[in-house]
């Protein structure tokens, strides 16, 4: 039956609507003559709602006429129907068609990068690499080898010590190791000398090897040997040690800050400007428009239109958003310009003064001019500045 | 209404053990639940309503009572009845 309803349905059937007083000898007469009707329905005494077969339909008129009956098609279904139908919205279902090959086109390229894994090397360094390699945003998928680009990959970026490449959808992963920098260390029975790191006046030289060449209290300059690993004396040939010392020394770090007292200030006016661009295939597609505002922060929001899972198509939406800012100008005494100018110095000075190093001394000096203060930071601190160097 | 041929019929396939539905045209009657009747060998609808179909059929006429029955599919051997049935005679 099922295999009947199919068949019927590829070729097309209609609901009909049959009125006449001797329904059952149509139906009967019907089915002699081997038309097919299925689903009847009795709908009042004299009229009946069935199915039938497109080719059967035109079977029915002499039966039709022989039981006084009238009949009506109330609704056409079925393939050629729907056929019909697909022929009258022809460029429709061509361009669906279009979009269906042309997105099959665009998923066989890659449209996004994602890289994991970077800490200290710039993101950018390695797309640029990757690119060189053929990886690249627009590259074929089915001309990447994956295996060949990541040991090129690991050849031109002596920093990475692994690189995986995953392809899905559209999009390429790229996992990376970086390599831990290795501290230069000399090896115990290579001899070398120490030197200093930085200016300072050594408070405590303690050697355990070598030639001490400094006292305590002396200055010492950027550069110099405090530890000789060259040993001389009389009567005997040059001989090389590796020296070993621990050289404390107290070093000055410094660093100068202007507060001006006219402080201009930014403030959000709360209202915002929006502008859209289009970008299809690194093709941006955008209108000038003049931005309302004079000052303003600036801000940008990408949005991938299409963006299955892990099938992403090139074509984005660029969201930048204006906001208007007004300026302020405040006028701060002096105390409130010390208070600043004292945050910002102690902030900046903590960035130079290496972590293991001990604060000995913290001043800050001011100065004024007419419209603004100069404030200058002194700071003392003892750390050790000795630096291993070898002798060629 | 049985003929000296009918019954010379039903002899033989007594005899032979021959379904009677195939080689003397009696009506099969199948009920499938309470809601699906498939009537073969039948001869033609008598009447047709929403609660009464009457068939006509070589042993009589076979009146199919109940709610909402509608002719599923009817071919020259078989009628399929579907609706809600509540009492079958003949």
């Amino acid at each position: 039956m099922f295999i009947l309803r199919l068949w019927n349905y590829f070729c097309g059937y209609a609901i009909i609507i049959v009125k006449g007083i001797r329904i059952e000898r149509f139906i009967n007469l019907a089915v002699v003559n081997g038309i097919y009707l299925w689903d009847i329905e009795k709908i009042d005494y004299t009229t009946i709602k069935a199915k039938i077969n497109i080719k059967d339909f035109f079977k029915l008129r002499s039966i039709v006429r022989k039981t006084d009956s009238n009949i009506q098609i109330i609704e056409k279904c079925g393939m050629p129907f729907k056929i019909k139908i697909m022929k009258r919205r022809k460029w429709f279902f061509l361009g669906l068609g279009a979009l269906l090959v042309f997105i099959y086109i665009l998923s066989s390229y890659i449209w996004m990068i994602e890289i994991e894994g970077l800490a200290r090397i710039d993101e950018q360094a390695i797309i640029d690499n990757l690119s060189l390699e053929g990886l690249k945003v627009g590259a074929k998928k089915n001309k990447i080898n994956k295996r060949e680009i990541e040991n090129r990959m690991l050849i031109r970026m002596p920093d990475l010590t692994w690189m995986g490449i995953q392809i899905k959808g559209t999009k390429a992963f790229i996992t990376v190791v970086e390599k831990k920098p290795e501290p230069q260390l000399i090896d115990r029975d290579e001899p070398c000398d120490i030197i200093a790191s930085k200016d300072g006046v050594i408070d405590k030289i303690l050697v355990l090897n070598g030639d001490g060449m400094v006292k305590d209290g002396d200055t010492v300059k950027k550069g110099q040997i405090l530890v000789s690993g060259t040993i001389i004396r009389d009567n005997i040939s040059e001989r090389y040690v590796h020296s070993m010392a621990e050289v404390h020394a107290r070093t000055w770090y410094e660093d100068v800050e202007e507060i001006p007292y006219r402080q201009i200030k930014y403030k959000k006016t709360g209202r915002t400007f929006r502008t859209y661009s289009m970008e299809i295939i690194n093709r941006k597609l955008e209108r000038n428009k003049k931005i309302p505002f004079e000052n303003y922060n600036k801000s940008s929001r990408e949005i991938y239109l299409f963006n299955f899972g892990s099938y992403v198509f090139p074509i984005k939406l660029i969201i930048t958003r204006y906001e208007e800012l007004v300026s302020v100008t405040k006028i701060i005494d002096e105390e409130e310009a010390k208070a600043i100018c004292e945050k910002r110095l102690n902030a900046r000075i903590k960035l130079q003064i290496p972590e293991n190093a001990i604060v000995l001394n913290n001043r800050i000096e001011y100065f004024t001019n007419d419209n603004s203060l100069i404030g200058k930071i002194y700071v003392e601190v003892m750390e050790d500045i000795g630096v291993k160097v070898k002798i060629d | 209404m049985k003929t000296k041929s009918y019954k010379i019929k039903e002899k033989i396939s007594d005899a032979l053990e021959l379904p009677k539905d195939i080689t003397l045209d009696i009506p099969k009657v199948t009920i499938l639940g309470k809601d699906s009747i498939t009537v073969e060998n039948h001869k033609g609808i008598i009447s047709y309503n929403d609660n009464q179909i009457r068939i006509n059929t070589t042993c009589g006429i076979l009146t199919i009572l109940g709610e909402g029955l509608t002719i599923k599919s009817i071919i020259q051997e078989e009628i399929i009845i579907i609706g809600k049935i509540s009492n079958i005679g003949y």
